[in-house]
């Protein structure tokens, strides 16, 4: 048994543990709303509308990867079709802004559609969750995959409310600013929400139920409730995402908006990363973003190629992603460090390499 | 000691295809009590603990737990309602730290939403220390729950079940892999937890322990109940000897 002069001093020595991890996690809150503080007066230095746009796809890559986070990365279930709740939103978007939603006139406006691309995302989460989140590992990602090519193949079927294969034409309204504020706002309130859900005792039990799921229910979670709202809460924003991107688009069809690709970047942002943690996802957005562009001007036609070879280097170089190895001080990192020192000293003795 | 069990079998039966995993078995815990659960690799004891426990749904029978039917309940409302257990097989969070592990463990009941949102609080903190303190893992409360030992992880699991503050605890080999200087502190432990009036159901290889501790000792073998008695009359029982030896 303990001291209680022992026990004193681990109880300090905790407290000040916890506080310190407490105060870091209120600085890397800080540093973002600063940052997204900082990308609201951007457009005050007189950039291009070009730049806005691309601002508001980075914004998007952002928020979709921190989506995805929340389920593939934090729960545990890698969610192969979570660009079904994209597609959903943005033809939600679509039939309520061309159509009249409901057979009551006249077409709803943009500011109206906009929360029901998210609410319909949300729901269709719940009824496909219920079944879908029963199974474990491989077996619930194939089932996504499945669900999102069959919504695919409705969409395209449902030709009188989709428009079919031809798709929908929204009416182009063109507000470069506006997009990339709405935009900037929903990624700083998805970000904020995720820091906040991730600290939370909610999100400590997700992350519980993606360590041991039955550990967690036996120890009174109920993680068949904890696994919908987590799934709900990615889908909302997601339909959100998609709804504003079928608006900027001015265009959809069932090959633009239900493309695969868009779910792989969601899975690589956040591997990149860091998965599961908070500001992982965000940095792995704009890595990929940069990265893309990069390849995509200089090796335009082995663009994917070079795509898939980095995502294989980083499954086998960083597995826990560019933050789960650094908070860690990682070995690689020391490893690097290491064998470049032992180089560096070879070689200032003369000897070969 | 009360007359009404605190957790009840009633002729629960449990069937992996076509083998009978718990057969009929007939079991029942009263408040206060440490009860053992013993039998030959194979007997049934997980699978009647997975049972009691709800984790696995039983095919006839009844689980009865503070005078409630739960047979149909879901392993969180038992759990919520005051049972608590470990794992033959550890189940541990391992990529949170030994202090995480046991946050996540408290009491869920009557948690509400707006305290889900909020990180645990300073009192969850305070018992989750003296829980570790108590088990002597406390200055391992910043360490990575996948680093620890075998025995350490142990105790952490039974640190977890703690937390909750149930009012019966199933412990399933909670000596197996652990040294014999742990096993006393475990053992020690047990007996402090059920001064204060806590109920122990013990799955246990180690004879010792079980005669050490126990009020009462079940035996089970090819899922059924072989023998039921004080550890005294089990260790003399014929019945139990060939069971476990072989005739």
């Amino acid at each position: 048994m303990s001291t209680n002069r022992d026990r004193n001093e681990t109880w300090r020595k905790s407290g000040e543990t916890l506080r310190a991890t407490a105060l870091g996690s209120w600085r890397g809150l800080i540093f973002w709303l600063l940052l997204v503080g900082l990308l609201a007066l951007y457009p005050y230095s007189g950039v291009s509308s070009l730049t806005l746009f691309i601002g508001s796809q980075i914004f998007v890559l952002v928020t979709l990867a921190s989506n995805w986070n929340l389920i593939g990365g934090m729960t545990g279930y890698v969610d192969f079709g979570h660009a079904v709740f994209f597609g959903i939103g943005a033809y939600v978007m679509g039939i309520a802004v061309t159509r009249s939603p409901l057979l009551i006139s006249p077409e709803w406006s943009f500011w109206q559609a906009l929360p029901l691309s998210g609410v319909a995302a949300a729901m269709f989460a719940l009824l496909i969750g219920l079944p879908t989140l029963r199974l474990k590992g491989p077996y619930f990602s194939i089932a996504m995959l499945g669900t999102f090519v069959a919504t695919r193949e409705v969409v395209r079927v449902l030709r009188p409310l989709t428009g079919g294969g031809v798709g929908l034409n929204l009416p182009p309204v063109l507000n470069r600013l506006g997009d990339y504020y709405l935009m900037l706002g929903i990624m700083g309130l998805v970000v904020t929400m995720m820091w906040w859900i991730r600290r939370s005792e909610f999100g400590q039990s997700l992350i519980a139920i993606r360590e041991d799921e039955i550990g967690a229910e036996m120890r009174g979670i109920n993680t068949t409730l904890h696994k919908i709202i987590a799934f709900m809460i990615a889908a909302f924003f997601s339909g959100l995402v998609g709804g504003f991107w079928a608006w900027q688009n001015t265009f959809i069809d069932p090959d633009v908006v239900f493309i695969e690709a868009r779910t792989v970047e969601m899975v690589m942002m956040s591997m990149l990363g860091g998965l599961g943690t908070v500001w992982g996802p965000p940095l792995g957005a704009v890595v990929i973003y940069l990265l893309q562009d990069l390849v995509w001007r200089n090796l335009f036609g082995a663009h994917l190629l070079a795509l898939g070879v980095l995502l294989v280097l980083l499954v086998i170089f960083l597995p826990e992603g560019i933050l789960g190895s650094f908070g860690k001080r990682s070995n690689i990192a020391r490893h690097f460090t290491a064998s470049i020192a032992q180089l560096l000293g070879r070689l200032g003795r003369g000897e070969r390499t | 000691m009360n007359d009404k069990p605190l957790l009840e079998g009633r002729t629960v039966s449990k069937y992996f295809g076509g083998l009978a995993a718990v057969q009929q078995v007939e079991f029942a815990v009263y408040p206060g009590e440490i009860i053992g659960l013993v039998g030959p690799n194979g007997s049934g004891k997980t699978t009647l603990f997975d049972c009691l426990s709800c984790l696995q749904k039983i095919d006839s029978g009844q689980i009865v737990f503070k005078g409630q039917d739960v047979t149909h309940m879901r392993p969180y409302q038992v759990a919520r309602m005051g049972l608590a257990r470990t794992f033959q097989v550890i189940r541990l969070y391992r990529k949170m730290t030994v202090l995480e592990n046991m946050l996540i463990s408290h009491q869920w009941r009557d948690r509400s939403i707006f305290q889900m949102l909020q990180p645990s609080t300073a009192d969850t903190e305070r018992r989750a220390y003296e829980r570790l303190d108590f088990l002597q893992i406390a200055h391992l409360a910043d360490e990575q729950a996948g680093h620890l030992s075998g025995g350490q992880r142990r105790l952490l699991e039974i640190g977890m079940a703690l937390m909750p503050d149930p009012d019966i605890l199933l412990l399933d080999e909670a000596t197996s892999g652990v040294n014999p200087t742990l096993i006393e502190t475990i053992k020690d432990r047990i007996r402090a937890l059920h001064a204060q009036g806590k109920t122990f159901l013990l799955i246990e290889h180690n004879i010792n322990f079980i005669v050490d501790l126990c009020s009462r000792v079940y035996v089970l073998n090819h899922g059924e109940k072989l023998a039921e008695g004080s550890p005294q009359e089990i260790m003399e029982n014929e019945a139990v000897i060939d069971a476990y030896f072989g005739s």
